[in-house]
């Protein structure tokens, strides 16, 4: 298969992809890549530069930050059709803040953080979209560390325990 | 741990629900730090005959000297002569309970407080939504549907908890999931070495597609973790009605009587720990309950 056509069959199968119009597909197409890592590969590391924005597709990628002295502390896992490095898409992120490393052989669509800025640029009707589905992962984002930043679990201090 | 055992023991329910009945430990299962599972079996055959719980219900557990505290049930509810409790050790008496060794004997009241609706449940999916301790609670619930699998849809557990060696019943897991319940854990931190899932339980919800007005969604943990579980599910258009949630608050009595539970109308201990979500919905965000 033409390698653009493999990688328009997998963006498709992208959820929030299906709502995009085919020139928009095509758009995205012609500045994103497919790319395999392997279990225990690292896909990128805390400060390197953020060039592109990487939708799993299959496998898990886990995000660490290096915390000293505790070592890496992982905070956050990607399953299938999650977004990692998004905020490289913002003009104001230009490195990693995190590093991310292939849990299990893993499958991703890559996308240049720069081109697709310009696209939205250039086209307002899908950097609507684009920016809309950030926004739902910045949200998401922003709960699930919130939750964790409650420490939920922790065992509550509770003079009526029993 | 010695404890001395009444000669009388009430057999018929309503008077087990007045005066405990004695169990002894059989068997102690270490699930994780400061949290073990008792297996109690009933020293009054008559007892252990009579005795039957529903999924979600929990007993009085009375240690003389030092009082009595509400557990949920934790074992299968299809062999009620062996009851586990899986206990977290907060408090003076389950801190008591902490120091007992196998053969010795605990008092038991129960079992109260309103149940899983595994009858209505039926022909449709259900997702297990539970952190941490919430887990015991629906662990008769995930039994019922493996010893009655075809009677439901699509099962999905998504469970969480602190960090990788406080979850609880791993060894389970994999037994769970070849009875055709789809397993989704995470921790909601850990180190590099962990190859599962880190993030909390409400983000599960994104790993897969509900058929939301055929679903039930089941959920017990922290009072946080609910709330949020309860807003995905609403989300996806789950009924709220559909929604049930167990709720552990202070139980002492276990009926009704001294008001340490009290939620809005409600007591935990007697109207609870489940409760379909559209009746507590009015007082659910409420700061003062």
């Amino acid at each position: 298969m033409d390698p653009l056509d493999e990688l328009k069959l997998e963006l498709q199968k992208i959820p929030w992809f299906r709502d995009l119009q085919i020139k928009h597909l095509d758009l995205i197409a012609g500045i994103s890549q497919l790319r395999d890592v392997k279990a225990g590969e690292v896909l990128f590391r805390e400060g390197d530069r953020a060039e592109y924005i990487y939708i799993v597709l299959s496998g898990r990628i886990a995000l660490d930050m290096a915390v000293p002295p505790r070592g890496k502390m992982r905070f956050h896992t990607a399953d299938p059709w999650e977004v990692i490095g998004w905020s490289s898409a913002t003009p104001v992120v230009h490195q990693r803040t995190a590093s991310a490393t292939a849990v299990v052989d893993t499958h991703l669509a890559m996308i240049d953080s720069t081109k697709l800025r310009e696209l939205c640029d250039q086209d307002h009707d899908l950097g609507y979209l684009v920016m809309r589905r950030l926004a739902n992962i910045v949200a998401s984002r922003l709960m699930s560390s919130r939750l964790q930043l409650l420490d939920m679990f922790a065992e509550p201090e509770n003079k009526n325990a029993k | 741990m010695a404890t001395h055992v009444h000669t009388h023991s009430p057999a018929s329910p309503s008077e087990r629900l007045l005066e405990p009945v004695w169990a002894q430990v059989m068997d102690i299962t270490n699930e994780a730090e400061g949290i073990s599972t008792y297996w109690l079996k009933f020293t009054d055959p008559a007892v252990e005959a009579a005795y039957t719980f529903e999924p979600g219900q929990f007993n009085m557990v009375y240690l003389p000297g030092y009082g009595e505290a509400a557990i949920s049930i934790s074992s299968n509810p299809a062999d009620p002569t062996l009851v586990g409790h899986t206990i977290r050790f907060v408090g003076n008496v389950t801190r008591a309970i902490s120091r007992l060794k196998v053969g010795d004997v605990v008092g038991i009241r129960g079992p109260f407080g309103s149940y899983w609706p595994m009858k209505e449940m039926e022909g449709h999916d259900v997702i297990i939504a539970c952190g941490g301790i919430g887990l015991p609670p629906l662990r008769p619930a995930i039994y019922h549907i493996m010893n009655n699998r075809d009677k439901f849809g699509k099962v999905y557990l998504l469970y969480g908890a602190r960090t990788p060696k406080d979850l609880l019943y791993p060894t389970e897991f994999e037994e769970w999931e070849r009875a055709g319940i789809q397993v989704q854990v995470t921790v909601d931190r850990a180190d590099e070495d962990w190859q599962g899932q880190v993030g909390v339980v409400p983000m599960l919800f994104y790993r897969f597609r509900m058929d939301a007005p055929n679903s039930v969604v089941l959920t017990c943990g922290p009072e946080i973790m609910i709330r949020f579980v309860v807003y995905e599910g609403l989300a996806r258009r789950v009924p709220a009605e559909q929604i049930y949630v167990s709720l552990e608050r202070n139980m002492k009595c276990g009926q009704g009587s001294c008001g340490h539970c009290q939620l809005g109308p409600y007591f935990i201990c007697k109207d609870g720990p489940v409760f379909r979500f559209d009746t507590l919905q009015p007082y659910f965000n409420v700061e003062e309950f």
